[in-house]
């Protein structure tokens, strides 16, 4: 192969999604055009039909890429929304992500081949296929004009290569040298071998890029640590190698000996100092997407190379026959110095796991080490003969936290996998658990610097909070107004009837190939519909929040988020204990799930195949027009859009206060030098509102095609928006300041609706902020609404005093606590840190009321033998409710004379098990009386709706 | 009574030779002692750690806790505790008393320099009767707090006095009297012993076999652990007549099922399981105690760190709230407990059930206005 020096490859511009997108949300047309064109992702699918496919959208780069080349958006324009320009990094995963950027090409070419078996039955029905000649072309076209270009830079590594220490291999099998001698893992792809058969590849066919695909552990190309996965071999010793010849190479070497490697690295950098914005932009989003796409990323992995991390799967069963190094460790990872340490005490976990199940007849749960000082934690997961060990630093994570980060590891793995041994014990899985487990010790390690990119208050979202709120059995609930959630849910379920033209079983006479069990939608993060048992959407959560989907949703940067894979949900394929002929059982089918996203949508659908649908042979990829469906919802959903960003807006339900508003000293004296935080917030918050009142009125309401009749007699509407605005400014009413404003603001916002009338009730329900008022509303309002209305202010007393609230609802797997944008409104100086402590004093909580669950259950379980005497002793640590309390004062006490004023607060968690398991954590201010606080328990039934 | 509890096994092995020491249980029938395989291969896995300096320091199971630690690298604790509130605190705890102990009995000198193991293993016997009273289910809490127990005396200035005299005429800085295993009274230099000698000097005192004078030769683990000071105890009747001391708390308020209050600086407590008008409520004296013991160990590892001695194996991350925690309750199923962090004093409180929530904190504070004011600790 030629070695150009810097050889450059243009980056490629294509819109997001299809071409959907511009025709609404009329899914006959949007599936009418894919059909001409063909999906960007379906290139990145993988052999065993897994796709995980992330495009970013980026609006900065937008206009910026326009500028750069007139001749892109004229392109454009014929196949993508204009306003849609996208820059599409390479989005492949997984195996994938290690092919460089030149193949792009060749998967152009590829996708001939992969499409009749993609969407035979596509084809067949009529329609052109998947046909991309004319596609390709275009795409190449927009690849030359492209923002990004890459760099293509040189290394050089020297490696120790001992040809005498080869392993002897079996007959007939060919070493490789490659991967024997220096550690260097290429699989010659599938891919390009099938477009190399056809000539047709425009790098020329029979040299085939050494791409490093993986390092073999303890090779010598391991130890350089400059080898990187993803760089291309092009010399050895100055010799030009490539697939073709490398083996020809490398067994020239006589000897022990150096050798010198070259390697071609790729670096993607943006053409021109005109994009700087837009590099900026992307730095932000580095993180967590670098990470996502499998980069190496050295900062990151710099960061938490000292913590002593591992994870190791080992066996228990000796097999004295092979003679492999190490044979004991299924796999493990990471490969670093802190880690070797750990690694190379494998003996006490074995030994203890074994010795104190025989002894205790208990299994085996964690362990503490002081390794160089330092406290490290490691938890066991046993499964049959094979041990799961993880281990982490107590200072990141505490053990209480850790227990339930294995449980959530083995679970998730048992989703993708089926069991820990087909994931672990399969040489293909490795470099995937190698990017699995990556992510999982960044975010146990470092969640701040992952999720500051989902909310701008990264203050008040540090670890504690990360660790508390991540490690949930359930998902963060956006409670919504009744309208929204039905038509959610409306789009969800004629998803989920899978009855559209195309799949109708009529019309091509044939089964369908899969059965939507259910669906469940995220907006920023945030779940606001779900069609999904709760054990089904725990799975997919887990699996959503282990791959980071969640916070990456929470920024306007999907372009386009397909994922495909195989599942196993536990759920539908243990059978239940009751082994009975008259239950219903689940049929033995196969699952697949499919997570769609777009901008701050995300979808999970869990389809099943082979239950009352065809059976899935082999491993199918993922089938356009099941994407192509569940987009067109997401499309068809653009609308209420507006009318959630207006929820995630508007003041809490209920109401919360900001701790700096209880220090009135500090008040004052902020007051004497500056506007004090509190009123200018004030004041942004009457600036804004009547604004997104007004948009309240028209936009959502015409977007969401309702007839205008429901505005106007819409007693729920006002009733729904009365409270919310008056409980933002319930507790400013402690302010006197505020009052005064009020009154503005409700002249204002009357001088602005031109038809006031409306409004001015509105105002009349704020004034009071007895809920009891609005008795003559109740009756026109929903059950739920109405409940929304008592939960306005949840402390007693004249001044709201209630900080924060976490709600979580075992059962159907969901927890409430105030919205990043509900925080944000109320930041000061100690209520960030507060909110830290409240999370933090939650985990603590939390981990007594586990141990109680946990009791619960086992006397549950033995309540047929024991005997009352046994139940008595251990009750006193079924712990109800635990609350504590601190104290605080300012920071920056500047006055030297005076004592700094103290403001205490409670923090009280309060564990429900009938009639059914509910958690419910509350941070509120000492003045309260703890009457309240029942009060306060109670409401909160309200909360989940 | 045992079964239900759970049990707990002690053992004491050297750390360079793995020969097994002593080994201390209870709650276990006899034969089903751990056999020495178990022991050795206990032993054996912290000792491959501590050669690659990887110190293994606790594991649990789901119904046992294991915790090891070497002193001075030549002694091997290692328990075993099945006990429902067990956790790495307590048995921490019991680690540490229960080699404070080994000290206080043979001295530092004779532990860290073995000669003869056979030896040792014999003079061991003599720390059995004061281990086990640490393995014991436990009314007191004075192994937890490391703080000596104290009980208030009417009368006090006259047995001061006499305290004082007494001393004086046995030639000795350091005397004090005891009632009921607690401290009654002590003369000033006795104060300035550490917290732990104190303890385990009334402990020891409680074990020994009722004797009207006994002299017995101590080592004291943090004052001299090489010097042998010696121990009277005198057991004087005309002031055991005198010594009938109310039971504390009467002045408790109704509710309250057992307290304990720890006077931080003074590293003194004061506590009972059984105050007045309390009996026949909820839970019995034992249970109380295991619950509160519970509730302390609890409250001190999460909320309320302890400025002197950090349990060992604190997690670095349970100290770290940015705010400080001033009281603490817990609502269970058969009781409620309250605990109030002062800057004197420390009081954890057991409830009845049946006192309301909100209550617990007026009742709290009132509780300890009135503990301190008798200023007994």
């Amino acid at each position: 192969m030629a070695r150009e020096p810097a050889a450059r490859q243009e980056g490629e511009v294509a819109g997001g999604g299809d071409s959907s997108s511009e025709s609404g949300s009329c899914s006959a047309s949007c599936s009418g055009d894919s059909d001409e064109l063909e999906p960007e992702w379906l290139n990145s699918v993988q052999k065993n039909g897994e796709l995980f496919y992330l495009e970013l959208s980026e609006d900065e780069g937008e206009t910026l890429l326009q500028d750069s080349s007139s001749e892109v958006s004229a392109v454009n324009h014929v196949r993508f929304r204009e306003n849609e320009a996208e820059v599409i990094q390479e989005g492949s995963q997984k195996e994938r992500k290690y092919e460089p950027r030149l193949k792009k090409f060749t998967k152009i070419f590829k996708k001939k081949n992969l499409l009749p078996k993609q969407s035979g039955k596509k084809g067949t029905g009529g329609g052109n296929g998947h046909s991309s000649g004319p596609t390709s072309i275009l795409k190449h076209q927009s690849t030359q004009k492209g923002g990004v270009t890459i760099q293509q830079r040189y290394k050089d590594v020297c490696v120790y290569v001992n040809p005498k220490r080869l392993p002897n291999a079996g007959a007939g099998e060919k070493v490789k040298l490659l991967e024997a001698l220096v550690g260097i893992v290429h699989q010659s792809s599938w891919s390009s071998r099938k477009a190399g058969d056809q000539n047709r590849n425009n790098k020329g066919n029979n040299e085939e890029k050494l791409v490093v695909h993986g390092l073999v552990p303890g090779s010598s190309a391991i130890k350089t640590g400059q080898i990187l996965i993803g760089d291309a071999l092009i010399a050895v010793n100055d010799v030009d190698v490539n697939a073709e010849n490398i083996e020809r190479v490398l067994s020239c070497i006589p000897g022990p000996m150096q050798v010198t490697l070259t390697f071609e690295t790729s670096v993607f950098e943006h053409e021109g100092t005109s994009q700087q914005r837009y590099k900026q932009a992307q730095s932000i989003m580095n993180n967590l997407v670098k990470l996502l796409w499998g980069e190496d990323n050295m900062d990151l992995q710099l960061a938490i190379q000292g913590m002593p991390h591992i994870v190791m799967y080992l066996t228990l069963k000796l097999d004295s026959e092979t003679s492999k190094d190490e044979q004991e460790i299924l796999y493990h990872y990471p490969i670093s110095e802190a880690s070797q340490k750990l690694k190379s005490v494998r003996g006490i976990f074995l030994t203890l796991c074994d010795m104190l199940e025989n002894v205790t007849g208990a299994h085996i749960i964690s362990s503490s080490l002081f390794l160089c000082g330092k406290l490290v934690q490691v938890v066991y997961c046993k499964e049959s003969d094979k041990l799961l060990v993880i281990g982490l630093p107590a200072e990141s994570v505490p053990l209480s936290q850790l227990r339930n980060m294995i449980t959530d590891v083995v679970r998730t793995l048992r989703f993708m996998y089926g069991s820990l041994d087909s994931a672990f014990c399969q040489v293909e899985n490795i470099s995937c658990l190698d990017h699995f487990f990556n992510l999982f010790f960044q975010r146990a390690i470092q969640p701040a610097r992952l999720n500051s990119n989902a909310s701008p208050s990264v203050q008040q979202y540090d670890n504690c909070s990360a660790l508390l709120l991540d490690n949930l059995p359930a998902v963060r609930w956006l409670t919504l107004p009744e309208e929204i959630k039905m038509e959610i849910d409306t789009a969800l379920s004629d998803l989920e009837a899978v009855d559209f033209a195309e799949l109708s079983e009529d019309y091509y006479d044939m089964r369908r190939l899969y059965i939507i069990l259910g669906s469940c939608l995220f907006y920023k993060g945030y779940l606001i519909g779900n069609h999904l048992p709760k054990e089904d959407l725990i799975d997919i959560a887990l699996y959503s929040r282990h791959y980071c989907l969640l916070p990456l949703a929470a920024e306007q940067r999907i372009g386009q988020l397909v994922i495909w894979r195989e599942v196993f949900p536990h759920h539908h394929l243990e059978p239940s204990e009751a082994s009975d002929v008259t239950v219903y059982r689940e049929p033995e089918a196969r699952y697949f799930l499919l997570i769609v996203g777009l901008r701050h949508f995300m979808l999970c659908v869990l389809l099943e195949a082979g239950g009352c649908t065809s059976k899935a042979i082999g491993n199918p990829g993922p089938d356009c027009i099941y994407v192509d469906q569940v987009k067109a919802t997401i499309l068809h959903l653009e609308g209420v859009e507006s009318s959630i960003e207006e929820r995630l807006e508007s003041p809490s339900v209920p109401c919360l206060s900001c701790a700096d508003w209880f220090l009135p000293a500090s008040r004052d004296k902020l007051e004497s030098f500056t506007a004090p935080p509190i009123l200018s917030k004030l004041q942004n918050k009457i600036a804004t509102s009547p604004t997104s009142k007004r948009t309240l009125f028209s936009d959502s309401s015409l977007r969401t095609r309702k007839p205008s009749p429901s505005r106007n007699s819409g007693g729920s509407d006002n009733g729904s928006e009365g409270p919310e605005e008056g409980g933002g400014l319930n507790p400013l009413a402690t302010l006197d300041q505020v009052q005064k404003h009020e009154r503005k603001e409700s002249q204002g916002s009357r001088g602005s609706e031109g038809s006031g009338s409306l409004f001015k009730v509105n105002k009349k329900k704020q004034i009071l902020p007895n809920p009891f008022h609005l008795g003559n509303l109740k009756k026109s309002l929903s059950e739920k609404d109405m409940e929304l209305c008592n939960a306005i202010k949840l402390t007693s007393g004249p001044e709201n005093t209630l900080f924060h609230y976490i709600s979580l609802e075992t059962m159907q797997g969901i927890f409430i606590t105030p919205t990043h944008k509900e925080v944000q409104q109320l930041s000061g100086s100690i209520h960030p840190q507060l909110i830290k402590n409240f999370h933090r004093c939650c985990l603590s909580i939390r981990s007594i009321f586990q141990q109680t669950i946990m009791k619960e259950k086992k006397k549950n379980s033995d309540s047929g033998s024991n005997s009352e005497s046994r139940k008595a002793s251990s009750d006193f640590n079924l712990v109800r409710e635990h609350g504590v309390l601190f104290e605080c004062s300012p920071d920056n006490w500047i006055d030297q004379k005076k004592t700094p004023p103290t403001m205490a607060y409670w923090v009280v968690g309060r564990l429900f098990l009938h009639p059914k398991p509910r958690e419910f954590y509350v941070c509120f201010h000492d003045s309260v009386t703890e009457v309240a606080v029942e009060l306060a328990f109670k409401l909160s039934f309200g909360l989940a709706t | 009574m045992g079964e239900d509890e759970g049990s707990i096994t002690l053992l004491c092995l050297t750390a360079s030779s793995g020969v097994p020491l002593f080994c201390r249980s209870r709650g276990t029938p006899s034969k089903h002692q751990l056999p020495f395989s178990v022991i050795g291969s206990l032993n054996g896995v912290h000792m491959f750690g501590a050669n690659l300096d990887v110190l293994l320091a606790a594991t649990c199971t789901a119904n046992t806790r294991v915790a090891w630690r070497v002193f001075h690298n030549s002694i091997t604790l290692i328990v075993l505790s099945s006990e429902e509130g067990a956790s790495d605190f307590t048995l921490g705890r019991l680690l540490d008393n229960a080699f404070s102990t080994m000290v206080l009995i043979l001295g530092l000198e004779e532990l860290v320099n073995v000669r003869n193991i056979e030896r040792l293993k014999k003079d061991l016997r003599a720390c059995y009767k004061l281990i086990d009273s640490f393995l014991g289910p436990l009314e007191k809490t004075g192994d937890l707090t490391q703080c000596v127990e104290c009980v208030p005396v009417p009368h006090g200035p006259v047995l001061q006095e006499c305290l004082e005299a007494f001393a004086g005429a046995a030639e000795s800085r350091f005397g004090c009297l005891l009632a009921g295993g607690r401290l009654a009274l002590a003369t000033d230099p006795w104060w300035q012993l550490a917290p732990q000698e104190l303890l385990l000097l009334t402990w020891l005192v409680g074990v020994l076999p009722p004797h009207t004078t006994r002299d017995y030769p101590v080592y004291l683990p943090h004052g001299s652990p090489t010097l042998v000071p010696r121990f009277w105890k005198p057991l004087l009747e005309p002031l055991q007549a005198c010594v009938r001391p109310p039971p504390p708390g009467a002045v408790l308020p109704p509710g309250v099922l057992a307290f304990l209050l720890v006077n931080g600086e003074q590293r003194s407590s004061l506590s009972s399981v059984q105050p007045p008008g309390s009996r026949g409520e909820g839970l019995s004296p034992r249970g109380r105690a295991r619950a509160l013991r519970h509730f302390y160990a609890l409250v001190t590892t999460c909320y309320f760190p302890w400025e002197g001695s950090p349990a060992p194996l604190q997690e670095p991350f349970q100290a770290g709230f940015p705010h400080r925690a001033q009281h603490c309750y817990v609502v269970s199923a058969t009781h409620k407990a309250y605990a109030i962090h002062a800057p004197q004093h420390q009081l954890f409180l057991l409830l009845a059930p049946n006192v309301p929530t909100f209550a617990l904190r007026p009742l709290a504070t009132r509780a300890l206005q009135r503990l301190t004011e008798d200023a007994a600790c």
